[in-house]
């Protein structure tokens, strides 16, 4: 992340020329910021009320840099070079006899910005011109802006199909994307990485696909399998794993801010967000066709309509559960953050909804940030303000609603066992009588019985609450005795659908003109689409369907963008949420777009593009890796002359953790996890009983994507190691590198309980003696035996420990295998293990 | 030093050069442009060391007193006269407009509600403190009061998130993050970066977080009791020479890890924070033994005293905070919420903070420190001259009170004003991005400049505004 931001930065403010052929090439960008951030705000907030769009007070528009040079009743506005002979210049420093603006002489500074920018020129950015069609006008389509400005976006020309470059080097490259990559390096003249050791490379795979360390054994076999093929099958294995699902399921979910509270103040629970965290996983693992990924998430409910009713039996119709399944997709739109107190009023909660709801469709599908223009018209991307709001009102007649997932006999048995829920709430109430009428007292002998028995009485009502339907068991009801739902997304009432607005400078109280459901006026140029949407009932089936289409511009670049990210640690494009100006341009356009046809040409198959990718030349090559020339003239590896090295993530570090101490639990699915804290990891909580620890202690060892995600409380070892912020669409990971990190290796105590965990595993499978259990470590821990070195540093390091164990604690509830051996031997091993869990090599893959 | 707003990146592309003719990598080149300005880099490879102001500070720290809930401008700093005279009358046509919005009532059929509290001048410059506190009253001549403060929410959640971050959207860098990207920590064996409470805060770590920035600058909330930072002790398990021998041994295996890898600067920042975070374990529970301090010390800030205990500990810790060169320290009183009786509510809160304060003052003046420490005072938002129910107000971003101390500012004196019945600012209007352009101002950096590549923007503390900056106002001369 940090580099991603050098790398923008470096590009935004020393080589623009960088940027594919921007629409104010030749104009020099600190001018445009200098316009952007100083002078188009003040124009906006002091003169365009009475000189704009709206009003033209005088005959004057002060908008454009056309209107400005033709000027009002009194000619042109401003002088470009000469602010002692622009008009508007002596207006605002209130010297002659008009003094504008009337309500208030502006700042010095402001005016003196104003002044600098008319003396440099008055330059105005020639960003297409935004033209608000008339109020008569609105019904029909606005005509879409030229082709030409569409090309001047390289995201929105179309996807070419590139034939592949020739190359020099001698050895044949083996893929096509090596043929891409290489000619660009042999373009440069920088060296290429030597391909990783076998070792390495099943690391790698596994951190990429599964996000977990291989097995002792699964190394082993790889190693020793020489076929040619030995690779491909290895990704074959991992991608026929059901933790493969998981792993990807957790980049989308970054993607998708996903959380199970809404943040704020109050942070109230999400009780059905896992459904759609289930659903990502699930369809990962599927491979569902990318095209049918979008279109659930965005519109199942629009194009698969379906009265999930049974017909004439208990199991419901296969078709009628994909309906359901897709339908929970979009519970994408249901995860958003939210403001407790908004729900006083509808009409700005309906605004903050529309508002997430059109950035997180820009961000995760589009690959645009559209939030500029919620304000004003984007200052660097084509994108309206008209735009934006038509955006916003593809959703206007959609609402959250919550969706039952079992069937009609099932709900008629929760109905039929309503009255147990009933005979909790008497329980309870006739114990609240029982207070009332001793209150204040003390309890006699008697008394203290009866309460007892009160308080017996509602423990045995809910324990004699069904826990699943009685028609078919396997289907539980959540919490005491709810019908499973997912939050998804219905209809309002077409009757009620609110209009949407174009509001001034996004501020709610200032509406404007009521704009109809659009795709923004730019994508619409460049996809050739010109039908209207249809209306509230359809809006986002055609939304959904316009995005998959075969030759959309943004869909399948975006996507494998992603794709590439998660096996290289950095996008072709290294902005994957802005593929507009702002963000960076591709560093191998031609190998995106090859990548984004063969994308759609494969079905849309995710699998299809990671088997690509990993069977290439470029991803297999070693990150160990310093040409000194390489690193003077690409030491941000932007050509991939190298394999990138990358730091486990958060739940990929928890679940590196528990895999190696052999503790993990690898349970899919369900219900939010939520471990035991230490007393100063949950201090910052706002409530303890926001923190209810799951009961089992075996669901304490899930994996890491299964861990609660409260808004307001990250994980607090999740939150040291940069777990994304989830209020929007998070692209990329940060990678941070602090202190707290290694207090958390050091000493948590989880940490050092996993320790102990994985010193008995040593002892369980390495049972012959310590430097056998040093091998074993290795091997487990870094997929490698130790050095000669290693080995004997690791001996003389127990001995140390072993030797000071007496002064210590002894270990706390020490596993079997362990409490076998002598205390102090059992403690230096722990040590010794928890020392692995600090290693850089353990926390990095290369 | 050039004055264009892209400087921070030819900066980085200078460092970029550099790094590049040193063979160094993709973590170096990350690294210099986190360190920012220039200075830095020789000062190691710590994001966190201290940096050079864009211009000479007369602050070197901030230790922000944040009054959650919303104090009440005209009980507290902002007497009203006329309010005083309106007491139990309508609200006047005057007054009412239609965009004047209120979270539980609306102020159009409100009746005004006199302060029951007095106000007398005070000091040498006889600036008007209302008697709820008559300790800090003794510092007038050391507050600024800025009467005229103003944002867009009236709901706690966004005022609280704008008071912080600029933003009235989550994910946005709390003002201190800012402060610790610009100028560093003076302590290399303590977070920049520190907050404490005394109740809830609301938002959790939302209010303090590091937003877009990168997590290092994020906030460390310190328990006041117990284990002040997370996994600062080692288990029970390992003892001080265990733990030294595991570091070694750690730091040895890492380095001839790093041989082959010497171009990553990620590697050798992680090796060398397990030397900071060894030196924390130490450093941090020194900071919190409040038992080192002299009776006559725990006495000016009630330490041991209720209802000022709480946060007379917390005023206590916050200037051993600075001592140490911890760059900018936090801390919430809650909760100010007077919805329902205000006056009991401010009387209860001013009680619990009031002497604390005024001995946080007091002990940084005598040790020389409040010159360069900037003290500020403020909540979300203010409330209103109508009386909610019998005798609560509700909240108002319309018009509020901070004041600022130490760091170089002139005291003694009232800054703007509200109207005649304190609900609007109207005169000399200061806007939160105001209030934080002059804070980063007076601690060197220009707002304009301290900027951060995000989505598309160069981003900033204060958005597009601050105009109204009041630094140079402000300033002993």
């Amino acid at each position: 992340m940090i580099a991603r931001r050098v790398i923008a930065g470096l590009v935004l403010a020393v080589c623009p020329t960088v940027a594919p052929a921007p629409l104010w090439a030749g104009e020099p960008t600190a001018a445009i910021e200098h316009f952007e951030t100083q002078i188009r705000p003040l124009l906006a907030a002091k003169c365009w009320k009475c000189h704009g769009q709206d009003k033209q007070k005088a005959s004057l528009r002060l908008d454009s840099s056309a209107s400005m040079a033709t000027g009002g009743d009194s000619g042109p506005a401003v002088v470009p070079g000469d602010p002692e002979h622009s008009p508007m210049i002596l207006a605002i420093r209130y010297a002659d006899e008009t003094k504008m603006p009337p309500e208030g002489k502006l700042s010095d500074g402001e005016i003196a910005a104003l002044t600098h920018w008319v003396k440099g020129g008055a330059l105005w950015p020639a960003y297409p011109e935004h033209k608000e069609p008339g109020e008569a006008a609105a019904a029909s389509l606005p005509e879409p802006p030229p082709a030409g400005q569409r090309d001047s976006l390289w995201a929105l020309r179309p996807v070419r199909d590139p034939t592949p470059p020739a190359t020099q080097s001698s050895g044949q490259p083996k893929t096509v994307i090596d043929r891409f990559v290489l000619a660009k390096i042999e373009e440069l003249g920088l060296s290429c990485a030597p391909p990783a050791d076998k070792r390495t490379l099943i690391r790698r795979a596994y951190y990429d696909l599964v996000g977990l360390p291989p097995s002792v054994d699964e190394v082993d076999q790889f190693v020793n399998d020489s076929s040619s093929d030995a690779f491909a099958k290895l990704v074959d294995k991992l991608l026929a794993s059901p933790h493969y699902g998981e792993r990807w399921g957790r980049h989308w979910l970054d993607v998708a801010r996903y959380a199970d509270s809404g943040g704020y103040e109050t942070d109230i629970y999400f009780r059905n967000a896992w459904r759609y965290r289930d659903y990502v996983v699930k369809s990962f693992n599927d491979d569902k066709p990318y095209d049918r990924f979008v279109q659930e998430q965005i519109a199942a409910d629009e194009i698969w309509p379906d009265d999930l009713s049974l017909d004439g039996s208990y199991v419901m119709a296969k078709a009628k559960l994909e309906h359901l399944e897709a339908r929970i997709g979009t519970g994408l739109y249901t995860l958003g953050t939210q403001i407790h107190e908004s729900n006083m009023d509808g009409k700005k909660l309906d605004y903050e909804r529309l508002t997430d709801w059109a950035d997180t469709t820009g961000s995760v599908f589009l690959g645009l940030t559209l939030g500029c223009a919620r304000c004003h018209d984007h200052k660097f991307d084509p994108i309206s303000q008209r735009d934006y709001y038509g955006l916003q009102a593809v959703f206007a007649g959609s609402r959250e609603i919550e969706l039952p997932l079992v069937n009609g006999m099932e709900i008629a048995d929760f109905k039929q066992f309503y009255p147990r829920i009933v005979a909790v709430d008497e329980a309870r109430r006739a114990y609240r009588l029982f207070e009332q009428k001793v209150a204040g007292r003390k309890l006699t002998p008697e008394e203290e019985q009866e309460k007892q028995s009160l308080r017996d009485t509602i423990a045995a009502a809910v324990l004699a609450l069904p826990e699943a339907a009685g028609s078919s068991p396997g289907d539980r009801f959540d919490g005491l005795m709810e019908i499973p739902a997912a939050s998804v997304l219905g209809h309002v009432d077409p009757a009620l659908v609110r209009p949407v607005h174009v509001l001034n400078r996004g501020d709610l109280d200032r509406p404007k003109r009521t704009v109809s459901a659009e795709i923004p006026a730019i994508l619409r140029t460049a996809t050739g689409n010109r039908e209207p949407l249809g209306g509230p009932a359809t809006n986002r089936k055609q939304l959904a369907l316009w995005l998959t289409t075969s030759e959309h511009p943004l869909t399948a670049r975006v996507m494998v963008n992603r794709i590439w990210q998660g096996h290289f640690g950095a996008g072709l494009v290294a902005t994957p949420n802005d593929f507009g100006k702002m963000g960076v341009a591709p560093s191998h356009p031609e190998l995106l777009d090859w990548l984004a046809r063969r994308f759609v040409e494969q079905g849309w198959s995710i699998k299809q593009m990671h088997r690509m990718i990993m069977l290439s030349d470029t991803y297999q090559r070693a990150s160990a890796y310093q040409d000194p020339r390489n690193l003077a003239n690409d030491a941000d590896n932007r050509n991939l002359w190298r394999m990138n090295r990358r730091r486990l993530e958060a739940e990929t570090l928890w679940d590196f953790v528990h895999a190696t101490a052999g503790s993990i639990n690898l349970k899919m699915g369900g219900r939010p996890v939520v471990p035991q804290l230490a007393d100063d990891e949950i201090s910052a909580l706002r409530e303890p009983w926001q923190w209810t620890v799951s009961a089992d202690p075996k669901e304490h060892t899930r994996r890491g994507l299964y861990l609660i995600v409260r808004r307001n409380f990250r994980f607090p070892m999740f939150e040291v190691f940069d777990s994304p912020v989830n209020s929007v669409s998070s692209p990329r990971r940060d990678v941070t590198i602090v202190a707290p990190q290694a207090l958390w290796s050091l000493n948590n105590r989880r940490a050092f309980r996993q320790a102990q965990a994985f010193a008995a595993r040593l002892v369980r499978e390495a049972p012959a003696d310590l430097p056998g259990r040093v091998d074993r470590a290795w091997a487990i821990a870094l997929a490698r035996g130790p050095s000669e070195s290693e080995r004997s540093e690791a001996l003389a390091l127990v001995a140390a420990l072993a030797a000071g164990a007496a002064s210590a604690a002894p270990l706390e509830d020490p596993p079997a295998e362990l409490a076998k051996l002598p205390p102090e031997l059992a403690a230096a091993l722990t040590k010794l293990c928890l020392a692995i869990f600090n290693l850089n090599e353990f926390i990095f893959v290369d | 030093m050039k004055s264009t707003c892209c400087h921070r990146h030819e900066v980085a592309l200078n460092r970029r050069e550099a790094l590049a003719r040193s063979g160094s990598g993709l973590g170096a080149l990350a690294l210099g442009f986190l360190l920012g300005r220039d200075g830095a880099l020789a000062a190691g490879i710590n994001p966190l060391a201290p940096k050079r102001p864009h211009f000479a500070p007369r602050a070197k720290r901030v230790i922000s007193l944040f009054m959650q809930g919303g104090p009440s401008q005209m009980d507290t700093f902002d007497p009203k006269s006329e309010l005083q005279k309106l007491d139990g009358k309508p609200l006047p046509d005057s007054f009412k407009s239609e965009d004047l919005k209120l979270q539980f009532m609306s102020a159009a059929g409100g009746t005004l509600m006199g302060s029951p509290f007095a106000f007398q001048r005070r000091g040498q410059s006889g600036l008007e403190i209302s008697d709820l506190f008559p300790n800090l009253a003794r510092f007038a001549d050391d507050l600024a009061v800025i009467r005229s403060c103003y944002h867009e929410s009236f709901i706690h959640g966004p005022a609280l998130s704008l008071m912080h971050s600029g933003n009235l959207l989550l994910g946005h860098p709390s003002a201190g993050s800012w402060v610790v990207s610009g100028l560093g920590c003076e302590s290399d064996n303590l977070p920049a970066f520190m907050v404490m409470t005394d109740g809830v805060i609301r938002g959790s770590s939302s209010a303090y977080s590091s937003g877009f920035l990168p997590a290092v600058y994020q906030g460390t909330l310190i328990r006041t009791e117990g284990a002040a930072i997370q996994n600062l002790s080692p288990p029970p398990q390992i003892t001080p020479t265990d733990q030294r021998t595991l570091i070694d041994q750690i730091g040895k295996w890492n380095q001839s890890h790093l041989a082959a890898r010497a171009d990553d600067t990620n590697l050798a920042a992680r090796i060398a924070n397990y030397e900071l975070a060894f030196r924390m374990q130490a450093a941090a529970p020194d900071l919190i033994d409040l038992g080192q301090e002299p009776q006559a010390v725990r006495e000016m800030y009630g330490v041991d005293k209720e209802p000022t205990a709480r946060f007379g500990r917390m005023c206590l810790l916050a200037r051993r905070m600075v001592e140490r060169g911890v760059r900018f320290v936090e801390l919430y009183s809650n909760d100010w919420d007077g919805h329902g009786d205000c006056p009991g509510n401010h009387r209860g809160n001013a009680d619990k903070t009031d002497k604390p304060i005024a001995g946080l003052l007091a002990d940084l003046k005598q040790r020389g420190l409040l010159d360069s420490t900037l003290i500020l005072w403020v909540g979300e938002f203010g409330r209103t001259p109508v009386m909610q129910g019998n005798k609560g107000r509700d909240h108002n971003p319309y018009g509020f009170t901070a004041w600022l101390a130490g760091g170089g500012v002139q005291g003694g004196r009232a800054i703007g004003a509200t109207d005649e019945i304190g609900f609007r600012a109207v005169d000399d209007r200061v806007h939160v991005h105001d209030l934080h352009a002059t804070m980063l101002s007076l601690l060197g950096l220009d707002h304009e400049k301290l900027t951060y590549l995000f989505e598309g923007r160069q981003r900033r503390l204060t958005d597009v505004g601050g105009q109204n900056n009041l630094a140079e106002r402000l300033v002993r001369a």
